[in-house]
């Protein structure tokens, strides 16, 4: 060979610069540099070339290279690899470089090459040259070289030979265990060559891609996947990594970005800028153009001490350990991540984002005395209105592992998300029941053009560090109520019914009281139970519908437990009957879930409670729970007002026939026949005997359709004129009747029976429903001597559950003329977004919370039916009916027009008004302020009577009818107010526009 | 017409048997010959090949070879510019296209200096050839009318070109060939001069004017058929028997340069 030649006159000349450097002489030092450098190629051939050292890598097993004298590939000896397996004692892999002292000039070859093979097939993490163990300027490396059990020749192409005139790094290797286990591979014939036959350079920057980055000013990143690609002599192409001393690097715009010679990109100002690099004279493929908006707005400086801080990422606090802040989940994610510094700012910068996951998992973060997850999040690039960031909080739960059983804490940052400027959001950490082994963010989008975002400040806090602390801040205030509907054992904001003792002595725990923000608390630190004793001033709680009491506790809940039992002397002196409510970790129906560090209303309708609910004679209260401490608040009883919304509050109206004049099956005002059953075999229904407010009542729940029966006595119903009943429901969409008359002979079949359904679509929901229905309308009820099944069916079939009370026939007598006969003007046909219908038949009503919200004791309307129109009937001695939809609030502001329909029969109309009042909130709780129309004679239009008066007035501006405040964008409940009108009906309550 | 169109060649040492020549002596052991330029296209009009001059051989069908290459005369595929002549293979996601282009009916010759300075293209499967086909192909079927290969090259191979003859019992695989190569060059880096030197009783080929094998009657298995006209073939294939198929690791696209291609005919006695 040709190039095998040793350059000794250039050994010779180091020896004596070697010489001069150490002694006195002063000879001009440039007059040196001219000197050259040994050109030797070899590395190991059958051992060291001349001048070669070897050193292992930190962390390494140092004795996994040794000289074998058996393997070679020729000479002598190869050079022997042991990859140790994993975990090994000694190294957890095996890697080391070979270099020199002196540098040599490799200047005039183009590769390094060497043979080798394995102990089984394998790929080799690493090999290259350019180590020298100090600045490894020109460090070159080729990945996942696959090796086998044969001898195979390996090139690694030198990216630009006239970069190494003095290069001390030969050879270098790494390689870990392969699926956790060790071999051996062998390396022989290392050395540079000038073989000629690889071609066609191609430097690559950014694996060739032309990537656009967003940035800001003051951010710094290096420009990544450098390499040059070579044709090797088998036609095909290879990369090698190659440092970015090969390349010069350029910024189109200097100002903007500038670039170093070591692809160091230091953004400067706002504009654009593209970053190119030549090597060897070629230009690169590949390309960054960086995009600055401009000066980078640092994220608000936290303001939370460090010792009330977890933080996970922010230069504020001290940050726990984080296991990875981009776990790069494969294979869905696309997230990569960009992070940078900005001064002594450290951000954090997700790309291509779809989800990303941050980690903590050595240890676990236990939150328990923490109260909300704060992060900073900046968008860069504008992003959808609809779009949204939704940040998960992952426990790992009892069993310590991420798995199936982690709790989430799910919190979706709304949109619009603003585009260009720092989101701070605290999440509360309340809905999360254990956050005492917390292991992960996961951010995650909802929409598709939230590409990116920096994040800052990602920490939870609380009220302070280290142990359980007690709550900082009082329990929610009650709301102001009737004394009448509350009966308190303790709370600040009502008048409290004596307590013997808050910690009996017949329990096993102790009680402490204290003041949170001015407000009394219990705190209970619990053993198993504590008793809470009132023997002395035991009360009569039937009349309340629900109980409610706050509790607060630092304790983790998981699988932790708090039991309430109500205990009732039934007119004794010790326990009779009692009922329980347990809380636990989990929220289930009325009751809500434990929750570490937040107070948690328990206000639940005292059916939540198992057990015997008698309340008459309630003497004592038991708390048992598993928790060691547990803050207390706001113990009481209360009756909720014109319903809860899912049962009748109030009994049904008491009905006002004759009893002369009344054939009844069921009432409390009347004698009633006999009914052979409530519920027929045939009945598609579940059937209960209720008490609704001391009135008993029929319960049908899961109702499709009822049969009830008098066969045994058959009614004769031919001198009356309607059938009265009066209908509960919070979920009915239609209501039938069927009356069935066996006819003569008195007995089903004999071809004599008759029979006819009415129909009530879309009844109201929530209030009581008064049906007198002429007999009449029952057309195909040509007979009524032996009225014998009276069918009720509720839609939706079987999952319907009214409440039905005074269900009786009358006779009139004539005395119904009063009232309309006609129905209501039906509204015009309008666009469903044109109209917000709070009551009418002509269009789809909105959902209330409460269609009768009891403010004046008692339901204040009831439903009648006025030519098959539905129509609402003032309740006689009521005067004023509230609506209230304070969870379906209507923004009102672009409706022009309210509507509503009255009749009135009174004779004497003197003083007679009627009011519609919307209330509007302001986001509030409460009412901020109300638009009122008012009605009376005087006004145009008028209260007249024994017609229909139709009330459509333009709301847009006060004036006339219109009074108040025009504020209508948060409206929550609508009142309708009457004053010395004695009967009113009223229809089609609307706004439109 | 060139004012040079009368090149004087100085034969070069003949080293048989040698397959990769790593030295570079020159001195030749053949008489001088004087050939006299009579044909050439230098390339130095842009567009599509010069019609006057060259036909287009199109299609697929795997031309005798299995080869995977669809022939077009689309310019992505053959065009001249920049001086050159070049022919691109492409790969269009599987299915390549590439071009083959032929003096037959508009010249051809017997005997004579037939080269091209050539730029070669590279990757596993790719085919390129400069060669010539006997004109009375269509009338004496192949081999009879004889195959004169002046340089045909594997991609997978870049340093090594081959030249070979086909005729009446020395066809295909059984072709009487040599390979010319380079220690510490490529053929694709470049431009070199293939060249044949054609008489009635000898084919030399030639390599930057070093010969590299010589072909006389007396080396062939078969008969002599180089004694009638003979037209030019430049193509670049993808893929076939010869060179086996291209890899995933194969670039594409690949372009064979071709500067110039010349013919000419001895002149004796000057």
């Amino acid at each position: 060979m040709k190039n095998k030649k040793y350059n000794w006159s250039a050994i010779l000349l180091i020896a004596a610069l070697v010489l001069a450097g150490s002694g006195s002489c002063t000879r001009d030092y440039d007059e040196l540099e001219l000197v050259s450098y040994p050109t030797t190629p070899e590395v190991f051939i059958d051992g060291f070339s001349a001048g070669l050292n070897y050193a292992a890598f930190g962390g390494s097993k140092v004795t996994a290279f040794d000289v074998d004298k058996e393997v070679k590939y020729q000479g002598s000896a190869s050079m022997r690899f042991e990859v140790p397996d994993f975990e090994d004692p000694l190294g957890a892999y095996a890697g080391g470089t070979y270099f020199t002292t002196v540098g040599r000039d490799l200047s005039g070859y183009d590769a390094l090459t060497f043979w080798a093979k394995a102990s089984k097939s394998a790929t080799i993490d690493l090999v290259g040259f350019g180590n020298d163990l100090g600045e490894s300027k020109y460090l070159v490396s080729m990945q996942n070289v696959a090796v086998n059990t044969n001898w195979k020749k390996y090139i690694i192409p030198i990216p630009d030979p006239s970069r190494l005139k003095q290069e001390k790094g030969m050879f270098f290797y790494s390689e870990g265990p392969e699926d956790g286990l060790g071999y051996t591979f062998w390396i022989d014939e290392v050395k540079f060559e000038k073989l000629g036959t690889i071609a066609h350079r191609q430097p690559v920057i950014l694996n060739g891609d032309d990537r656009v980055e967003s940035a800001v000013n003051g951010l710094k990143f290096p420009v990544g996947g450098l390499g040059v690609s070579f044709n090797m002599p088998t036609g095909i192409d290879q990369t090698v990594n190659a440092a970015p001393a090969y390349f010069t690097f350029v910024s189109s715009n200097e100002s903007v970005a500038s670039v170093d010679a070591t692809g160091l990109v230091s953004v400067l100002s706002e504009g654009t800028a593209v970053i190119t690099a030549t090597a060897g004279g070629t230009d690169a493929m590949g390309s960054l153009t960086v995009n600055s908006s401009g000066d980078f707005t640092h994220a608000p400086v936290p303001a939370e001490d460090q010792e009330d801080v977890i933080s996970i990422f922010s230069n504020q606090y001290v940050n726990v350990p984080v296991d990875f802040y981009n776990g790069y989940w494969q294979p869905y994610q696309t997230t990569t991540s960009a992070d940078f510094k900005v001064g002594d700012d450290d951000v954090l910068f997700y790309t291509n984002f779809n989800f990303v996951g941050i980690q903590f998992t050595s240890p676990t973060i236990d939150a328990t005395t923490m109260t909300h997850l704060h992060m900073d999040v900046w968008i860069p690039n504008a992003v959808d209105p609809a779009d949204k960031l939704a940040v998960k909080l992952v426990d790992m739960g009892p069993d310590g592992d991420l798995d199936g059983t982690d709790l989430t804490l799910v919190y979706e940052i709304a949109g619009p998300l603003a585009s260009q400027s720092w989101i701070s959001v605290d999440i509360p950490l309340s809905g999360l029941s254990s956050r005492s082994k917390l292991a992960q963010i996961i951010l995650e989008r909802l929409g598709s053009t939230l590409t990116g975002f920096y994040l800052d400040n990602v920490y939870l806090y609380g009220s302070g560090g280290g142990t359980p602390t007690v709550p900082t801040e009082a329990a929610p205030a009650p709301p102001a109520r009737d004394p009448a509907d509350v009966i308190s054992l303790f709370s600040n904001a009502y008048t409290n019914n004596t307590v013997n003792s808050w910690s009996a002595e017949w329990d096993d725990s102790d009680v402490a009281d204290l003041q949170i923000s001015g407000d009394d608390v219990k705190k209970y630190t619990f053993t198993n139970f504590a008793g809470i004793d009132f023997s002395s001033d035991k009360f009569d709680a039937s009349g309340m519908t629900h109980f409610h009491i706050d509790i607060w506790t630092p304790d983790d809940v998981m699988s932790k437990s708090l039991s309430i039992k109500n205990v009732d002397f039934g007119g004794g002196t010790a326990e009779a009957t009692s009922h329980i409510l347990t809380v636990v970790h989990t929220a289930s129906g009325d009751i809500p879930a434990l929750a570490t560090g937040s107070w948690v209303s328990v206000d639940v309708p005292i059916t939540a409670f198992t057990g015997d609910q008698t309340r008459s004679d309630l003497a004592q209260m038991v708390l048992s729970s598993n928790l060691s401490t547990l803050y207390v608040d706001n113990i009481y009883f209360y009756k909720s007002a014109g319903g809860t919304g899912t049962e009748p509050a109030a009994a049904a109206p008491t009905p006002t026939h004759a009893a002369a004049s009344v054939i009844s099956m069921f009432s409390g005002a009347y004698t009633n026949v006999t009914v052979d059953t409530w519920r027929t075999d045939w009945s598609a229904a579940s059937y209960e005997e209720v008490t609704v407010a001391g009135d008993a009542t029929k319960k049908y729940s899961a109702l499709n359709f009822v049969g009830i029966e008098t066969t045994s006595a058959t009614i004769d119903a031919t001198a009356m004129t309607h059938v009265h009943l009066d209908v509960w429901s919070a979920d009915f969409t239609n209501f039938g009747v069927k009356l069935v008359d066996f006819g003569a002979d008195g007995a089903y079949g004999g071809g004599d029976d008759v029979e006819h359904q009415l129909n009530y679509p879309s009844p109201a929901r929530g209030v009581w429903v008064s049906y007198n229905i002429p007999l009449s309308d029952f057309a195909g009820l040509t007979t009524r001597g032996h009225l014998a099944q009276y069918i009720l069916v509720g839609e939706p079939a079987g999952a319907t559950t009214i409440w039905v009370d005074n269900i009786y026939f009358y006779d009139d007598g004539g005395t119904s003329a009063t009232g309309p006969t006609a129905a209501a003007p039906t509204p015009p046909a309008r666009s469903a977004a044109n109209v917000v219908s709070i009551f009418s038949d002509a269009y789809t009503n909105i959902t209330t919370d409460n269609f009768d919200a009891g403010w004046c004791e008692g339901a204040a309307v009831t439903q009648v039916s006025i030519a098959g129109n539905n129509t609402l009937k003032k309740n006689a001695g009521i005067v004023c009916h509230g609506i209230d939809f304070s969870t379906n609030r209507q923004n009102l502001s672009s409706f022009t027009h309210i509507h509503f329909d009255l009749y009135t029969d009174d004779t004497d109309l003197t003083g007679d008004v009627f009011n519609v009042k919307l209330v509007d909130f302001a986001g509030g709780a409460s009412e901020a302020s109300a638009l009122e129309v008012n009605i009376n004679t005087g006004t145009t239009p008028a209260i007249v009577a024994g017609t229909w008066v139709s009330v459509d007035i333009d709301i847009t501006a006060l004036g006339g009818i219109v009074t108040g405040n025009l504020t209508r964008s948060d409206v929550a409940q609508i009142g309708i107010t009457t004053a010395n009108l004695t009967n009113v009906w009223y229809d089609n309550i609307y706004l439109w526009k | 017409m060139k004012s040079n169109n009368v090149l004087f060649i100085r034969g070069v040492l003949f080293l048989a048997g040698i397959f990769i020549l790593g030295g570079c002596e020159n001195n030749s052991g053949l008489e001088d010959r004087t050939y006299q330029l009579v044909w050439q296209d230098e390339f130095d009009a842009d567009g599509a090949p010069d019609e006057s001059k060259w036909a287009f051989d199109l299609g697929a069908g795997g031309w005798g070879n299995n080869e995977l290459q669809t022939y077009t005369n689309d310019a992505q595929n053959v065009v001249v510019a920049e001086g050159s002549l070049k022919i691109t293979a492409i790969n269009n996601g599987g299915s390549f296209s590439s071009a083959r282009i032929r003096t037959q009916g508009k010249f051809d010759q017997a005997y004579g200096r037939f080269e091209a300075r050539i730029k070669l293209p590279w990757g596993p499967g790719i085919w390129p050839a400069f060669w010539m086909l006997g004109a009375d192909i269509e009338t004496n079927p192949w081999p009879q009318s004889g195959e004169i290969d002046i340089m045909e090259y594997r991609g997978q191979q870049p340093n090594v070109i081959h030249g070979s003859v086909h005729g009446p019992g020395y066809s295909g695989g059984a072709a009487i060939t040599k390979s010319y190569g380079y220690a510490n060059n490529r053929f694709d880096v470049e431009y070199h001069v293939f060249a044949v030197e054609w008489g009635e009783d000898f084919i030399h080929y030639f390599v930057d004017d070093v010969l590299y094998q010589v072909i006389e009657p007396g080396d062939l298995t078969g008969e002599w058929v180089f004694d009638h006209p003979f037209f030019m073939i430049l193509n670049v294939a993808v893929g076939g028997d010869y060179v086996g198929f291209p890899t995933s690791d194969t670039p594409f696209p690949q372009t064979m340069n071709v500067d110039y291609v010349r013919v000419y005919t001895e002149v004796n006695g000057k």
